[in-house]
């Protein structure tokens, strides 16, 4: 069991001083090696196809039932809607949709909601579902399956949709007329993107909760009908009828996804309906054949992450993962032309309606919630994906290296002051032996625990200010927009942590134990990051682990112009920076045309309005992201400056120092602006 | 006792305060990691309010508390509720003077020996040997560790009664030290009674007060066995039937609330074929009872409540508690909350803690090996002109 414990007699280990010396070589290494094995995921060699997992689904057991009738209903529908559009320029028809599903035969309910928005002196909004249940004639009502469709209204910036309501309702309509069902099944639709879909979700599990109404910002209200337990979710995005490919959405909450199980299942049978459809399925003219298909496989990899690292739903499905109910979103996209048209317009939509009915009667077969296949995954192509023991290695490597390195730096850390305190101890005994009123000399060479643990906690504190701060009642009642109002507080915070490190100037021994403590902190969150929102942490890891590792406290042995580019480099990895970088890149990729300063203008404002919505985000949907950020990201950042700057009370570090206060101000006007 | 022993006291009093005081004692209460059905302070309300009720609280499989606590408890738990949290905090903070005394005194007579057996030390071992400062140092690190440890702070704001049995234990030890045996006799079979293991703190009881006499030593075992009839008795009189043994000891025993907890068996036996459930059951007890109970004592015999210093990988074990605790908090979303991962990957961050366990346990013993041999052997040994190593064999 020699194992860990150090066999050999002294305390100091050959091994961890050789390593201790190469400390940043090792660490580089294992960094590349991380991103290499990422980075080889992509072959088809390292990832798996994909296969069902779950038998009761058996996809395309039954032969499709739905008919040309269902489609005729639909365009009927969608008839009907468009003149009502014209009604409802920026409400939702309800009476009309609530008619037609009474009409069909389904239990028809209305759900209102209320939000109360609490920037800008407070405002209130209102929202009203309509849903339908069709109760399962075989089983008594225990479970459930949601067919939901997003209203939008015709005033709406985003893409039309409507051709969603009208599908549904066929199918809604066509399900009425069948025994077999064993689930009772949801028709809903919903309107105001997300929120709605949030109200119901909330009305359905917590309806009958009592809020604290001051607290609350949505108020969900509560359900006059339930059909039990939610196995699964549908969203339909349709956008006409006549459609060209269909877009398989699955990024939920906090990158959170449904079971692999699922997506395949989707897969299998619009494949069998003969529909073009995938992961970012894009049309087929843009489709790319120049690539191989390694960098196709990266490319869809990364799209996969960067959509999932935010922990914003790419639909209304990403809100049912909340509640353990496995869901996506089928996006149907218009077809450009016409002249590829095959068979008659009349029947442009049933392939859609027979895959809608294949997924729901599959769907009816579940005996249990999906379990069987995996939930941590990436989609490397439409039918290969990357199972989580495949990539977490990755993300492991990436963390390691903090590990090591603390422990390195821990192992050089004692020892010296160990021999000051042992030498100490020497001269003592040979001068006064006798004597022990030495009580205050020890301490002198003791690391100071408590110094450092205060520093960590100030540090935390304006992290969780950031959390607190913007939804203050007196700061709410400021008639100021919420972007502003957030980026202020946000910049003045990061502001009292960029000065911090020049007015706390810790005691010796203090930075050294800071970075311990630092790499620890840092490792642990991107693990427990990286576990919860693989694409997040992955991300983060690979953006500031070099910073990290190059990060280095001892003045000896390192040239000033590493010091001042690492300096730099922090300065630019401030998670505000990072925000607005980001949002700068994006608004050159969309407006390429702009002149640069007003794209930096533009980005601006962006990340400022980007950060309103992470807060907003967080307080109505419970998305991490600015959590994330202000709780664990800015503090560690405020510790990675202190660091970086390593400022002592050694008079002659003062001396070394002069030449910051010229770098700085210039990067702290950016902070201030963004 | 000096004026810091105090401050200590206060600043850990207070920060359990101020902890109890945050939405995060309630959270706490109800975290796995900390509250298992044995000690669960909501289990422990249960049970007094069923006493108080007249109902036998063992009747169902949700009270697993003795009754002396429970009926000891219950006036306080019924007519002051609201001080309960302070209740606990007062019974963390005299375990930690427990302990400092403990400590001073377990100093003190290492250093007694120490003065008898210092002309066989080696000479360059001066570093190894108690200094006079150790004797303030030491208790001030036992008392710190005790205080200001996470767990620790954690179990009491979570009010669960582990800091009931963290202050028996305490005694105990203090007990053991200071040479009283009714009383370490007494204070073991009423935890033996209440929750089984400590039954294996035998051994070092046996070791200090027999003196290597058998005669002793089995005086002592029937003394031991007698006290927990008596304490067994007291207990049956509290409610008058023996259905306490069955909710108790036989609920250890047994293991059969398979919650999951920051150990390993509750995985285990959710994994198991039901028919082989009596042969692991009895593995597992023996396992974690007996097996590492001889060879240990044997090894130790001669201090068996040993508290070295002389840690060499503390920091690997502490960033192992770190991590594992951190992931416990987010596999435990994902599996039961989130739905995503399972059962396996919570197991695997508390097999993971186990393993820490483990190489703090045999880093402790293997410091205290390593310092027995260089205070004999001096600190440099040359076999053939390189460092000699030790090896575990």
């Amino acid at each position: 069991m020699g194992l860990l414990s150090d066999p050999s007699i002294s305390t100091q280990s050959k091994l961890v001083d050789g390593l201790a010396r190469h400390v940043r070589k090792v660490c580089y290494a294992l960094y590349v090696a991380g991103v290499a094995w990422f980075f080889c995921l992509a072959l088809p060699e390292f990832n798996h196809g994909t296969y069902l997992s779950e038998n009761a689904l058996s996809p395309g057991l039954v032969y499709p039932e739905i008919r040309i009738d269902a489609n005729r209903l639909a365009i009927q529908l969608l008839e009907e809607l468009q003149r009502e559009r014209k009604d409802h320029l920026s409400t939702t028809p309800h009476a009309w949709i609530a008619a037609k599903m009474n009409e069909f035969g389904l239990e028809t309910h209305t759900h209102n909601y209320t939000l109360r928005y609490p920037f800008g002196g407070g405002k209130e909004y209102h929202g009203k579902n309509i849903y339908g249940i069709l109760r399962a004639p075989r089983i008594a009502s225990t479970e459930g399956i949601v067919f939901a469709a997003p209203y939008r209204a015709a005033s709406s910036v985003h893409t039309d949709i409507s051709a969603s309501v009208p599908l549904l309702l066929a199918f809604a309509d066509f399900a009425r007329r069948k025994n077999y069902w064993a689930k009772d099944l949801i028709f809903l639709v919903t309107e105001q993107e997300q929120l709605g879909m949030q109200a119901w979700l909330e009305a359905y599990h917590d309806g009958d909760r009592d809020l604290d109404l001051s607290k609350a910002y949505l108020r969900p209200g509560n359900l006059p009908a339930r059909a039990g337990s939610l196995q699964a979710a549908l969203n339909i995005e349709v956008q006409d009828l006549e459609i060209d490919h269909v877009d398989v959405r699955i990024e939920g909450l906090n990158g959170k996804l449904p079971n692999l199980d699922m997506f395949n299942l989707v897969q299998r049978i619009m494949a069998r309906e003969g529909i073009a459809s995938g992961y970012k399925q894009a049309p087929r003219k843009k489709r790319r054949h120049s690539q191989s298909h390694f960098e196709q496989n990266l490319r869809q990899m990364l799209t996969m992450l960067a959509s999932q690292s935010s922990g914003v739903p790419t639909g209304n499905h990403g809100l049912f993962h909340r509640y353990r109910i496995d869901a996506l979103t089928i996006a149907a996209n218009r077809r450009a032309t016409h002249a590829t048209l095959k068979g008659s317009p009349g029947s442009a939509a049933v392939p859609l309606l027979k895959a809608i009915e294949g997924i729901a009667r599959s769907l009816n077969n579940l005996l249990e919630r999906f379990h069987q296949s995996f939930f941590f995954y990436v989609i490397v192509n439409n039918d290969r994906y990357i199972s989580i023991g495949d990539y977490m290695p990755a993300l492991v490597a990436l963390v390691a290296c903090a590990f090591l390195k603390a422990y390195l730096t821990w192992s050089t850390l004692p020892a010296t002051n160990a021999e000051l305190e042992k030498a100490a101890d020497w001269l003592r005994e040979h001068e006064q032996e006798a004597e022990l009123e030495e009580n205050l000399e020890p301490d002198k060479f003791e690391l100071p625990y408590g110094s450092v643990l205060i520093y960590l906690t100030a540090t935390l504190l304006i992290g969780f200010l950031c959390n607190v701060l913007p939804l203050q009642q007196y700061f709410l009642e400021i008639p100021m927009g919420a972007a502003p109002l957030t980026t202020s507080v946000l910049s003045f915070l990061s502001l009292i942590g960029f000065v911090l490190p020049f007015v706390v100037v810790l005691p010796p021994g203090g930075l050294e134990l800071l970075h311990v403590a630092f790499l620890l902190i840092y490792g642990c969150a991107l693990i427990v990051i990286g576990l919860l929102n693989f694409a997040l942490g992955f991300f983060a890891a690979v953006l500031t682990v070099p910073l990290v590792i190059a990060l280095e406290t001892k003045e000896e042995n390192s040239r000033s112009t590493l010091r001042n580019t690492i300096r730099l480099a922090t300065l630019v990895m401030n998670p505000m920076m990072v925000v607005y970088v980001i949002v700068l890149a994006m608004t050159f990729y969309q407006f390429p045309e702009l002149s640069v300063q007003k794209i930096m203008l533009r980005a601006a404002t962006a990340a400022m309005d980007a950060s309103a919505y992470g807060l907003i985000d967080s307080v109505i949907y419970g998305n991490w992201l600015y959590f994330v950020i202000c709780t664990i990201f800015l503090p560690l950042w405020i510790i990675c400056w202190t660091l970086s700057l390593s400022k002592r009370r050694d008079y002659a570090d003062y001396l070394d120092f002069d030449e910051s206060p010229s770098t700085s101000p210039q990067p702290q006007s950016k902070v201030k602006t963004n | 006792m000096d004026s810091k022993f105090f401050k200590l006291l206060l600043l850990g009093g207070a920060v359990r305060f101020y902890f109890c005081r945050t939405p995060l004692a309630p959270m706490i209460g109800n975290r796995v990691e900390f509250a298992t059905p044995l000690n669960s302070h909501k289990r422990m309300q249960e049970g007094i309010f069923l006493l108080q009720s007249g109902i036998d609280p063992y009747q169902g499989d949700l009270v697993h508390e003795s009754p002396l606590i429970l009926s000891a408890l219950s006036g306080l738990f019924q007519k002051y509720p609201n001080f309960l949290p302070i209740f606990y905090i007062i019974l963390d903070i005299c375990t930690a003077a427990l302990l400092y005394a403990m400590s001073l005194r377990f100093v003190k007579q290492k250093q007694d020996q120490q003065d008898v057996e210092r002309k066989q030390y080696a000479k360059d071992t001066e570093e190894l040997q108690f200094g006079p400062l150790d004797k303030l140092d030491i208790p001030e690190l036992v008392i710190v560790a005790y205080l200001f440890n996470p767990l620790t702070v954690m179990s009491c704001i979570g009010m669960t009664s582990t800091v009931i049995s963290n202050l028996f234990l305490a005694f105990f030890f203090y007990c053991l030290v200071k040479g009283m045996l009714i009383p370490c006799l007494l204070v073991l079979a009423f935890e033996t009674v209440r929750s089984f293991y400590p039954i294996v703190l035998i051994a070092p009881l046996l070791l200090v007060f027999s003196r290597n006499s058998v005669r002793r030593g089995v005086a002592i075992a029937v003394l031991f066995i007698v006290g927990c009839l008596i304490v067994a008795v007291a207990n049956y009189f509290v409610l008058n039937s023996w259905n306490f043994l069955d909710g108790t000891l036989g609920f250890i025993f047994y293991f059969r609330d398979l919650q999951p907890n920051i150990g390993l068996f509750w995985y285990f036996f959710t994994e198991m074929f039901e028919h082989f459930r009596t042969m692991f059951l009895i593995t597992f007890q023996l396992n974690a009872t007996v097996l590492y109970l001889v060879p240990l004592s044997i090894k130790l015999r001669k201090e068996p409540p040993t508290a070295s210093n002389v840690m060499v990988h503390g920091f690997v074990v502490f960033t192992f508690f770190l991590v594992t605790l951190s992931m416990m908090g987010a596999l435990w979303h994902l599996w039961i909350y989130a739905g995503s991962a399972n059962a396996n990957f919570y197991f695997g961050a508390t097999l993971a803690f186990s393993t820490g366990q483990i190489f703090l346990i045999t880093d402790l013993l293997f410091a205290h090996v390593k310092r027995e041999f260089c205070l004999f052997n001096g600190q440099k040994i040359l076999i053939d002109g390189e460092e000699a190593r030790i090896v575990l064999k």
